[in-house]
């Protein structure tokens, strides 16, 4: 599903990742953690296209994103969903709206469209908030929805940048059990936290990482 | 369809939010195009009427005395086969006195007892439509003159010639005019553009995570350039029109060539629809000049 093959990153002549090496199986949970500064998100956006590696290559679903092409670049992204510590919603777009736009880019008709978003809603217990804006939902609200997006295109990797950053310990609980729920479902999740309740409610593959280097990692590497 | 709807939305939500931007937009491009309009207008009533006096224009050729009405009939042939006449009328001898003793009866006595005619005979060409340029003429006219057969030839070409110069100057001073102000006008709308593009930057990056292209995030932008370039073209054409009008009022009373108003004409609806046109352009334009400096290096 994702292989990493000595990826190395620098971010303006600082080290940011080193010789990474990494293979993860379709609907693995793999759970990226260490302290800031670790690598951890800077792995999430070589794996998403938002940065693309110094030296290696990085295989999704058989494509190399280190090769891919910048017009390519969004039809990548629309295989996988990112969810955010931030959530990143529009706050005067209605929760429909915003959970809809994956949708609209894909061209989608209305009907269909409008079955997906409210799946998605029920999926993450928003459904009867539809109508509201995001503006003034709750942070762990903003963060369902924001998940809702990220799976009403049914992709097969989810990646997460701290997902429950922002979160109290119950919504962290709430959020973390979604995550599962989705990955029970047959979706790969990548997420990289420094929660440790979440890597204990998540009990994925744990990857370390330190300072750019890959410390330990509970999975296998061929 | 659903993308359709999202696009225009988009384009009239941010029009809205950046009333003030979108208002100067509109103005700078309806004053651009308003000063070029004027050119465009001037340039083309001066080109309507040097089409008019064109199409008046006579070239009188003398043939010589002497001429055989053989060789006569040689050189009416020539002129009538060339594409630039339309009509050719030949006035004989007698011809020419009769109508000067019609148009000036009370001088008629001037030439009795002369026997002959003194006028000369003369072949009235008059020129097809399709002869725009004044250069075809001079071609034809020299080609006359150079004929054994023809005295002289009579064509008032000058003045002619000096109207197609000053048509010439008004395109050169349209074409700068024009061309600084457009530069102007599409800075403004990429300033306006990049305005919307700055308080837009979250909406942008949300719209790249989830998949976006560049086209999709772009489309509503340049619907906003175009409805800005495109209103703005509209007002210059009200601009235009108000102006033309109230010159039209104001040099009724005038009798040249049977006043101003019988002359000058406003645009037809085939250049009005240009001049809107090219407000959209310039607004497009302005766009993708923003654009292109913005989404040049973002992944």
């Amino acid at each position: 599903m994702i292989q990493l093959f000595h990826v190395t990153k620098y971010y303006e002549g600082c080290l940011a990742l080193s010789d990474i090496s990494l293979r993860i199986e379709k609907g693995e949970c793999v759970l990226l953690t260490g302290p800031s500064g670790a690598g951890k998100t800077s792995l999430l956006k070589l794996i998403f296209g938002s940065e693309h590696p110094d030296d290696g290559q990085i295989l999704v679903q058989n494509r190399n994103i280190a090769r891919l092409r910048r017009a390519d670049i969004p039809y990548h992204r629309r295989t996988m969903g990112f969810v955010l510590q931030d959530f990143k919603l529009l706050p005067h777009r209605t929760v429909f709206e915003n959970v809809a736009l994956p949708l609209i880019i894909r061209g989608l008709s209305s009907s269909e469209s409008r079955r997906k978003v409210i799946e998605a809603l029920r999926a993450v217990g928003m459904e009867h908030k539809q109508a509201t804006h995001a503006g003034v939902l709750s942070a762990g609200e903003q963060q369902r929805v924001c998940i809702a997006r990220a799976i009403v295109n049914s992709p097969i990797i989810l990646l997460a940048d701290e997902p429950t950053g922002n979160l109290d310990p119950q919504l962290t609980t709430e959020i973390t059990a979604l995550f599962k729920a989705i990955n029970a479902r047959g979706t790969t999740v990548m997420m990289a936290t420094h929660n440790r309740q979440v890597v204990e409610q998540l009990n994925g593959r744990i990857v370390r990482l330190d300072c750019g280097h890959l410390l330990s990692d509970q999975g296998t590497y061929a | 369809m659903k993308r359709f709807w999202y696009f225009l939305r988009e384009a009239f939500i941010s029009l809205r939010t950046h009333r003030a931007s979108t208002l100067i937009g509109i103005i700078t491009t309806a004053f651009t195009l308003t000063s070029f309009g004027t050119f465009l207008l001037l340039y083309y009533n001066v080109h309507n009427l040097i089409g008019r006096v064109q199409t008046n224009v006579q070239i009188i050729v003398y043939p010589k005395d002497a001429i055989e009405p053989q060789q006569l009939q040689d050189l009416k042939k020539t002129i009538q086969d060339h594409p630039a006449i339309d009509s050719l009328t030949f006035i004989s001898k007698n011809d020419a006195l009769q109508d000067f003793k019609k148009q000036f009866p009370d001088e008629a006595y001037l030439l009795e007892g002369l026997g002959t005619s003194p006028f000369p005979a003369s072949l009235v060409l008059k020129l097809a439509d399709s002869i725009p340029s004044t250069d075809a003429i001079s071609t034809l006219v020299n080609r006359l003159q150079q004929n054994p057969e023809v005295e002289r030839v009579r064509y008032n070409r000058d003045w002619i010639e000096r109207l197609t110069l000053v048509i010439t100057y008004i395109e050169i001073v349209a074409l700068i005019v024009g061309g600084v102000l457009a530069l102007a006008s599409i800075t403004i709308i990429a300033n306006t553009v990049q305005l919307a593009f700055y308080t837009r930057q979250e909406e942008i990056e949300i719209l790249r995570l989830i998949g976006g292209t560049n086209l999709f995030i772009s489309i509503p932008y340049l619907i906003e350039g175009a409805v800005i370039g495109g209103l703005g073209g509209g007002m210059a054409l009200g601009l235009l029109r108000g102006g033309f009008e109230f010159f039209k009022h104001k040099t009724h009373t005038l009798s040249v060539i049977g006043g101003f108003s019988s002359v000058f004409e406003f645009f037809p609806l085939p250049l009005s629809l240009l001049l809107i046109s090219a407000g959209i352009l310039l607004g497009c334009i302005g766009t993708l000049t923003s654009m292109y400096g913005w989404m040049r290096f973002r992944l």
